[in-house]
């Protein structure tokens, strides 16, 4: 990625055309470049295997990206932070163990304190990295992840990145490399579950079901299974394209499509709709007690406020930029707006554990594997990135890049 | 001229194509040779002085029954109820057959010195009529006359304080009815006997009838032994409300019913090739045919909906009886059937039938999909006697587009049954176990339902169940130019001809099929031997 | 302008705008001179009779003569008439006073003034303005002949003015006429001008009182049904009676049963001809059975109102 803004602009526009578009004109280019060097002790070098594309690249590709970002990314930088991939050399884990040559691990990807060399702010002093402000701090450049700075590298590269020990988790055999590139979108995904802290009789209503949607519908039913938390009574997923209603369903969710999705919420909280008879686009006189938004575009947040019950919570999960909402219901109904964005360490039954370790956890029980559809070679990242930007219609749910040497391209079918 | 019988006809080389509807239009379609139509009898002559004819049957009561002007004295209570908008269909061309009685009605009770009169339309869980509706179907000046008085009532099934719990029959049925009907010294029910089904018992049981009392009869194990709907010896849904009626008739309410028939008369002027038969159109009918099938077509629905709602039907009051309920529907129903029966010899492996724009939940709405299984599977299939004009096993083929529409202030637990019970299952038993409670429950259906013009949370359940005879009995539904998403969703099978249809049907019912066209509108009942 | 400056130019202040009111110091009452107490005076005085005589001839008269064509009768007992009359008819619409002032003669049409009620026509500056210049309204009490009404209206028709009363005191609530108040016999003996009784048919029918909605009006849910009434085109009748003078030494109490009983003979009149209404004096043809409510609306005299097809509600789309 680089800093130009006739590039940005370019990629602005030929986006309009679709999400991933912005990948032919825009800021990212494919270059020959000299990896990262060691920042520090406790850095050591990681060789991507598979790097998958979150919706927060698309953005950056497309330049839609919110400005807010402005000064916590360093120009500029290789893209990539779901990574699965191996140690260069012998190493440290986050947990102390050593790690050796060739092992396979995946990357926290967040920059905290401890990272930077910097004393631990109260965030990070308490695990709560993702919380972490310091973003733009000691030693290294800014950037709030690996794969939006300039000093760590990213996944999308088939040389190395280097990684703090503290970001370094080492992969279990049983996990295949599918599983554990999805790790990451997991860890946030049981963020997002957690933070919507609900109860056994509530209903939870996900709006969007791409790999953060489905993510956090597994993750609920993976913290049930473990007794980690209490399941809720119903779970509803809006989830507009066959293979995504297929995955939803498998999961164990109630699939509803999203234009039904406010009567189905209505229906299964038996709430009334606010004046409207035709019941179309009115407030629920209740509604869902958790609403997880996937998408975070106006739309959907503001269709989230609609959905829930007063007293309730919207948790946002889906990367919003700049929306107009109308807030009146969120003052009125004293809703609750929260935003998941990453993880760290998380509070469950049993006390606190950190997320990426329930992430592999996850990974490994559920197969999380099944979401990516797709790899590609990183010369192909055009067709990526396209293919990453319409991946519902094209049934598709998590697409990745595969940066293992010699290994053909394939596509995989769910 | 005499009206000529219906009767059967055996397509030959030489037979026209068949006037065949589909939904918010009509086309021509070319049977295969060897297959019979059934065509309705010709409308009867209209009644030359139906006031006349009105006096005169309230004042000769049928049965066991004083005269209405006997039955009514000053500072007695009066209820007067009425068949809703789901009768006669389409509606008919002002006045209105119930403005005509109620009009009688209330003559005599002014002249009798009644005062507390009060008028209530029968809806059991239908939506309630609009003003206009309740204008066209009474007249403005019983309307003027009651409503603003606040005496001009749309029963509530769900208004708890307006019901009253009469018993319970020895099959264990709970009979709860309106409150003000049962405890008025007089209930007279004004009711129009479209097809043999309407009347007798069903009016009040039925009509007047909250949830708790409509659950015994309609659910899947009543409707799939009422064989049929229209043979009421045969039709569980009738013993029920038999049962139910005699028990409201043991519990001292004392009804004065008014039956009347129709003739079959349903299209007016231009229109009335729809009930001619094909080789008698003549030049001025085929140019209308070739102007309005077209037109019809190339018009988005909801501008041909528009035109073909806006059709009154010419409806001429036939035969009217009033007094004793058993006695009175004994006597229409024999009418009924002198109008509208016709003879079939045997039975048939293919029926077929075009799906009108209209059925009796739709009037001034959309016909949406559930409703349109329901008239082809619920009414069509079930207008025979003796037994169903398919065979069991066979195959039915309707004709009609079954866009996933919907409109959205008539029928909004429709749209939710749509996308959340048939999603699940398309089994009336299934769905009776596991869904029907939390739809007839819901309080934003009961809302609608009480305040709105949507019908209840529970009627496409009802609908679905009206099909659940015709579904056991049959081996395959063919829908010629359904949306094939919607088809599928509802179990039936999709085709976008004729001749893929009938391809599809030989799966099931090997080949060389017969095949026979039920002809309908105007309204026809198959006596089939 | 923009919203902005629009802004800027509320936000000026004083001396740009009004002054604000210190807080310590207390505040007179409002004085809001609407009701029984509006001055009607300027509207009798030249311009506003000007103006009124252009209103009443150019849009008035021809306006009512369009919706509401009237079939005269009397019309001769009128033109004889000098000096003020007071003018009693019955009430059913707002149509009423238009097509009496197009059926009066011209000479007793732009010296007449309107008896309105003070809580309806009267309530606020602007209703009450356009009452007074367009009708030549003067608020009265419903109920009651109060002192100072009273004393105005004598004034009035000491100055040589018309007035035209209803005496049931509103719009009859079911299209049949009510009893009458004692305020035009009051006036006629104390004045000593003339009652022409006069009763208007068919009023109600161009522009209908909107009826009483009792709980929930069937059909329609609240505000959606015949809330105001809407004005359609009928003909209509008026008939003018014989003028009525109380007899020497004869008080308000006995005349006005004379002038109610004139009223309902003409109302007879146009239920059934002029020799049947003379011949029997039957109140039902006026007043309506005495019955329950349906009762009275089922006997009133055809034609009723024609209701006007509605269109039927919009398809929806699918949703």
């Amino acid at each position: 990625m680089e800093r130009k803004l006739t590039r940005f602009a370019a990629a602005r526009m030929a986006s309009a055309f679709g999400s991933g578009r912005g990948a032919q004109l825009g800021p990212l280019r494919l270059v020959d470049t000299a990896p990262p060097s060691i920042p520090s002790q406790d850095w050591f070098a990681v060789a991507p295997l598979l790097s998958g594309i979150c919706g927060s690249d698309l953005a950056s590709v497309d330049g839609r990206s919110s400005l807010y970002f402005e000064d916590i990314v360093s120009f500029p930088f290789i893209l990539g932070h779901e990574i699965v991939g191996t140690m260069v050399d012998d190493g440290i884990a986050a947990d102390g163990s050593a790690l050796t040559k060739g092992q396979r691990v995946v990357i926290q990807p967040v920059l905290g304190c401890v990272a930077r060399g910097l004393e631990p702010c109260d965030a990070c002093r308490s695990g709560e990295v993702g919380r972490c402000g310091c973003l733009s701090h000691g030693h290294l450049k800014p950037g709030l992840q690996t794969g939006f700075c300039h000093d760590t590298g990213g996944g999308w590269s088939d040389g190395h990145l280097v990684a703090h020990a503290s970001q370094i988790f080492a992969v279990p055999d049983s996990l295949g490399d599918d599983d554990a590139v999805t790790v990451e979108p997991m860890a946030c995904a049981i963020h997002a579950a957690l933070r919507a802290q609900a109860g056994a009789d509530d209903t939870v209503a996900i709006i969007g079901a791409g790999t953060l949607g489905l993510g956090v519908t597994a993750a609920f039913g993976f913290l049930a299974d473990t007794g980690r938390a209490q399941r809720p009574a119903r779970l509803l997923v809006a989830a507009r394209y066959p293979v995504q209603r297929q995955m939803a369903a498998k999961l164990g969710a109630q699939v509803v499509d999203p234009g039904h999705l406010d009567r189905a919420v209505r229906s299964a909280t038996s709430s009334l709709v606010v004046g409207r008879p035709s019941g179309r686009g009115g407030l629920l006189s209740g509604g869902a007690d958790v609403t997880i938004d996937c998408v975070g575009s106006a739309e959907s947040i503001a269709e989230a406020l609609r959905i829930t019950r007063p007293g309730g919570r919207v948790v946002l999960v889906g990367m919003p930029a700049k929306v107009t909402v109308d807030l009146a219901p969120l003052w009125h109904r004293e809703i609750e707006l929260v935003g998941a964005y990453a993880y760290g360490s998380e509070d469950v039954a049993a006390g606190s554990e950190v997320t990426f370790d329930l992430a592999i956890e996850m990974a490994g029980s559920l197969h999380t594997g099944r979401l990516v559809s797709a790899a590609y070679s990183l010369d192909r990242f055009e067709e990526a990135l396209a293919h990453a930007g319409s991946a519902g219609p094209r049934g598709a749910i998590k697409i990745v890049f595969d940066v293992r040497p010699k290994r053909a391209v394939t596509q995989r079918e769910d | 001229m005499r009206p000529r019988p219906g009767f059967v006809l055996e397509v030959d080389r030489s037979t026209p194509p068949t006037l065949m509807w589909k939904g918010e239009g009509f086309g021509l379609v070319k049977l295969p040779v060897g297959s019979r139509v059934v065509y309705a009898p010709e409308p009867f002559e209209a009644l030359d002085d139906p006031e006349g004819a009105i006096r005169h049957a309230l004042e000769h009561p049928t049965g066991e029954s004083e005269p209405l002007s006997a039955l009514l004295r000053p500072g007695m209570t009066l209820t007067i109820c009425f068949d809703d908008i789901s009768l006669p269909l389409p509606p008919m061309e002002a006045p209105d057959i119930r403005q005509m009685i109620i009009e009688a009605v209330l003559d005599e009770a002014a002249s009798a010195g009644v005062d507390d009169v009060v008028l209530i339309a029968a809806l059991a869980l239908h939506r309630r009529m609009t003003e206009p509706e309740l204008r066209h179907a009474l007249g403005d000046r019983v309307y003027d006359a009651f409503a603003p008085h606040g005496l001009l009532l749309q029963h509530d099934a769900e208004d708890p304080s307006n019901l009253i719990h009469l018993g319970v029959t020895k099959h264990g049925e709970d009979v709860e009815i309106n409150k003000r009907a049962a405890e008025s010294d007089l209930l007279v029910y004004v009711n129009i006997n479209l097809v043999a089904m309407d009347g007798g018992h069903k009016s009040v049981a039925t009509g007047l009838a909250s949830y708790k009392s409509l659950r015994h009869h309609h659910n899947p194990e009543t409707m799939t032994h009422s064989k049929s709907f229209m043979d009421a010896p045969a039709s569980e849904l009738h013993s029920a409300n038999w049962r139910m009626g005699r028990l409201i008739r043991d519990a001292g309410v004392k009804i004065f019913q008014i039956e009347t028939t129709l003739n079959t008369d349903t299209f007016p002027g231009n229109f009335q090739f729809l009930q001619k038969r094909e080789w008698e159109w003549s030049l001025k009918d085929r140019a209308t045919f070739l102007a309005a099938s077209k037109a019809l077509d190339a018009a988005p629905p909801k501008m041909a909906r528009q035109i073909l709602h806006s059709i009154k039907a010419p409806h001429a009051l036939r035969s009217v009886y009033a007094g004793e309920v058993e006695a009175v529907h004994e006597k229409i129903t024999a009418d009924v059937w002198a109008q509208q029966g016709v003879a079939v010899a045997g039975q048939t492996d293919i029926v077929t039938m075009g799906l009108p724009y209209i059925s009796p939940y739709n009037v001034n709405s959309i016909l949406n999909p559930i409703l349109v299984a329901c008239l082809g599977l619920g009414y069509f299939f079930n207008l025979y006697r003796g037994k169903p004009v398919v065979r069991e096993g066979g195959v039915a083929i309707l004709f009609h587009p079954t866009r996933p529409e919907f409109h959205p202030g008539h029928h909004p637990s429709y749209i939710d049954f749509f996308e959340q019970v048939l999603t699940e299952t398309t089994d009336p038993v299934v769905m009776h176990e596991q869904f029907e409670e939390a739809f007839a429950t819901d309080p934003w259906y009961i809302h609608l339902y009480r305040t709105g013009h949507a019908y209840h949370g529970v009627h496409p359940f009802y609908m679905w169940y009206w099909c659940s005879h015709a579904m056991k009995h049959l081996g395959r539904v063919i829908i010629v130019g359904g949306d094939p998403a919607t088809v599928r969703r509802m179990g039936f099978h999709p085709a976008s001809t004729l001749d893929d249809a009938l391809e599809m049907a030989k799966d099931v019912v090997g080949p060389d099929p017969t095949l026979t066209h039920l002809h309908t509108p105007p309204l026809l009942l198959a006596d089939v031997t | 302008m923009s919203s902005k400056a629009l802004r800027r130019l509320g936000a000026a202040r004083f001396p740009l705008s009004r002054p604000t009111w210190p807080t310590s110091v207390p505040r007179p009452a409002k004085v809001r001179r609407v009701g029984l107490d509006y001055d009607t005076g300027w509207s009798r005085r030249y311009p506003a009779r000007l103006a009124r005589a252009v209103i009443t001839d150019n849009l008035t008269v021809p306006l009512t003569r369009l919706v509401a064509p009237a079939v005269i009768e009397g019309a001769a007992a009128l033109e004889r008439t000098k000096g003020p009359v007071i003018i009693a008819a019955n009430h059913s619409s707002h149509a009423d006073t238009g097509v009496l002032i197009a059926a009066l003669p011209l000479h007793l049409r732009h010296k007449v003034v309107v008896a309105a009620a003070s809580d309806y026509f009267f309530d606020t500056p602007l209703k009450a303005t356009m009452a007074a210049l367009v009708l030549g309204a003067i608020p009265i009490e419903r109920t009651k002949v109060s002192r100072r009404s009273a004393a105005s209206a004598l004034e009035l028709l000491a100055d040589g003015w018309s007035v035209i009363i209803y005496p049931e005191g509103g719009r009859t609530p079911d299209g049949w006429m009510h009893d009458f108040k004692g305020g035009a016999a009051f006036l006629s003996v104390r004045s000593g001008a003339p009652v022409i009784p006069v009763f208007l048919e068919g009023t109600a029918r161009v522009l209908p009182k909107r009826p009483v909605e009792k709980g929930d009006a069937p059909g329609g849910s609240g505000s959606e049904s015949r809330s105001s009434g809407r004005l359609r085109r009928a003909p209509v009748s008026v008939l003018i009676g014989r003028a009525l003078t109380p007899d020497d030494g004869e008080d308000a109490r006995s005349f006005g049963p004379r002038i109610e009983a004139a009223v309902a003979e003409l109302g007879r009149e146009a239920a059934t001809d002029y020799w049947t209404a003379r011949r029997s004096p039957d109140p039902e043809l006026t007043h309506g059975p005495e019955a329950a409510p349906w009762r009275r609306t089922w006997a009133l005299p055809a034609p009723r109102t024609v209701a006007e097809r509605q269109p039927l509600p919009d398809w929806p789309e699918r949703s």
